[in-house]
């Protein structure tokens, strides 16, 4: 064959995924076009959003004298949720307030740009505005991408286009989503002034904490998060699609109704919101993973399904920043031994099944099962909420015994053979 | 609630967030023959952006009106439509949403 390549390997979405494979192959020194349809990496992206350190430092070393995040996590706080009530367990792990930093809370229009900005310094070429619509096939191979009347022809592709897969479809990798497996995520971020946002939440400068909430969402799966940013909040509600409209309600009457808890309105208290945004959520989990490479072709990050759904988190941007990583690094070899069929490609998947992405999947891989129980999102929650209550209540008689109250209280309340049978699949998916 | 919370609608949120209609496509069609026989109505109840509304009065072509213009692009009418309506694309270079915080 003849063709003349424009690149070695063009790249679509600069996404965690996708700006993380650029950064990895330009460092090898491999001639790599990023393809954006945003205005900016950023534009279009959605997170809760937390990132491991060590995993950004991976890619950009000593990543926390720079500008790209916004605190670091040193609390994660779960709260259980039920009307007028909630109970929150809180994690406060100062070990974690040190380099490289456990993890750290993220904005995405900041993150996405400045993680672009070091893989265009590395030599990556980054093309924003720029919508892919198609392939470039040859047979059943793929080389490259067409947008509008342009064409770029590469050896390689690596699609990390995010949750709406549609070229993950096209290239034939995945099947259509079925909404079972998705979930919606609404999202307001709130200003805050970073001194206020210090003493409200108790927080020293730079440090910052993530909240799960569970509960009092109508008994979606899904959940609520909140994160500190360094002037703003993220806080936002995730509810299965199919459970959703299956109860026939509608995701901004659930978001609204969510927000009117009192724990959640002391968290925003005074805060102005200054964006409302969503996005859709892969969570069908490793049994739903698209396939990982074709002809040509390499899938990372959401368009492929690697989001771990574990309950009190959703977990995305982590494994797409590794998994992209892992799609660079496997290109380049993919590259140096010349086999662009999918027996070449398969190098990527063979990579990717040592890393924690595939292994921590593979690992809860019945946890997106388990959690289908609507029991956890609202028999739980009110369980647990309502104990707490009638052993804190001060009615003027002598106590029991905790454990004795506990125990009343639950079994009045709950099927023995439904809280056995929770428990064994709690076990064995988390 | 006190008067700081004050319930904000669907469409005060929306103006917080930088959206850009391209008049010239519309990145979404849904079609009305299908839409006609629907008796689930998904795409209302899963849009952010409720860009999925129920048509009111009786001389109504479609149960469903659509508008793409607030569309946060988030996929979702596409995944729970049951009946295939929703024809879904990305928007064109230059147009649609341009979160600045999110």
């Amino acid at each position: 064959m003849s063709t003349n390549y424009d690149f070695d390997v063009t790249i679509i979405g600069a996404g965690p995924a996708g700006t993380a494979a650029a950064l990895t192959l330009a460092k090898g020194g491999i001639e790599v076009v990023l393809v954006e349809r945003g205005q900016y990496p950023g534009a279009k992206n959605v997170s809760g959003g937390a990132l491991y350190g060590p995993v950004i430092n991976e890619l950009v070393p000593n990543y926390w004298e720079e500008e790209g995040f916004e605190r670091f996590l040193t609390i994660k706080k779960i709260s259980l949720l039920s009307e007028n009530k909630a109970v929150t367990i809180d994690i406060n792990n100062q070990d974690f307030k040190k380099p490289p930093y456990n993890g750290v809370s993220v904005t995405r229009p900041k993150f996405d740009r400045w993680l672009a900005k070091k893989a265009e310094e590395a030599g990556a070429m980054i093309l924003l505005d720029t919508v892919v619509e198609d392939f470039v096939w040859e047979g059943d191979q793929i080389l490259g991408i067409k947008s509008g009347d342009d064409i770029i022809k590469s050896k390689l592709t690596i699609i990390a286009e995010g949750s709406s897969a549609l070229l993950t479809e096209k290239a034939g990798l995945a099947k259509f989503p079925k909404p079972e497996h998705y979930a919606v995520a609404l999202k307001e971020t709130y200003e805050l002034p970073s001194d206020v946002i210090e003493s409200r939440y108790g927080l020293e400068k730079n440090e910052g904490f993530s909240n799960e909430m569970l509960g009092y969402a109508e008994g979606i799966p899904g959940g609520g998060f909140f994160y500190t940013n360094r002037d703003t909040l993220s806080f936002g509600l995730i509810l299965n699609l199919k459970k959703l409209t299956k109860k026939k309600l509608k995701s901004t009457d659930v978001f609204e109704q969510f927000k009117t808890h009192p724990y959640i309105q002391k968290l925003i208290q005074d805060a102005k919101m200054i964006e409302y945004s969503a996005q859709t959520i892969p969570e069908g989990g490793f049994k739903h993973m698209s396939k990982l490479y074709g002809n040509g072709v390499l899938v990372a990050g959401d368009a492929a399904g690697m989001v771990l759904n574990a309950g009190l988190y959703i977990e995305g941007m982590n494994f797409a920043l590794e998994a992209g990583k892992i799609a660079g690094e496997a290109a380049i070899e993919i590259l140096k031994l010349g086999d662009f069929s999918s027996n070449g490609t398969k190098i990527y998947e063979n990579k990717l099944k040592k890393s924690f992405v595939y292994k921590d999947l593979k690992t809860f891989k019945r946890a997106a099962k388990f959690l289908d129980t609507d029991r956890i999102f609202t028999k739980y929650p009110d369980l647990i909420t309502g104990l707490m209550k009638k052993l804190l209540k001060n009615t003027g008689k002598p106590r029991k015994r905790i454990v004795k109250t506990a125990v009343g209280y639950i079994l009045k309340r709950m099927n023995i053979l439904s809280l056995i049978k929770d428990a064994i699949g709690g076990w064995r998916s988390i | 609630m006190s008067k700081t919370e004050k319930v904000m609608t669907i469409d005060e949120k929306l103006s917080l967030t930088k959206l850009t209609t391209d008049k010239n496509y519309e990145h979404i069609t849904i079609n009305p023959e299908i839409c006609k026989k629907c008796k689930t109505f998904d795409c209302v109840y899963a849009c952010p952006a409720n860009c999925y509304k129920f048509a009111e009065g009786e001389e109504v072509d479609s149960p469903i009106i659509f508008d793409y213009a607030p569309c946060l692009e988030c996929g979702s009418c596409r995944i729970v439509c049951p009946h295939g309506s929703v024809d879904w694309h990305y928007p064109k270079g230059g147009f649609g949403v341009e979160y600045k915080m999110s």
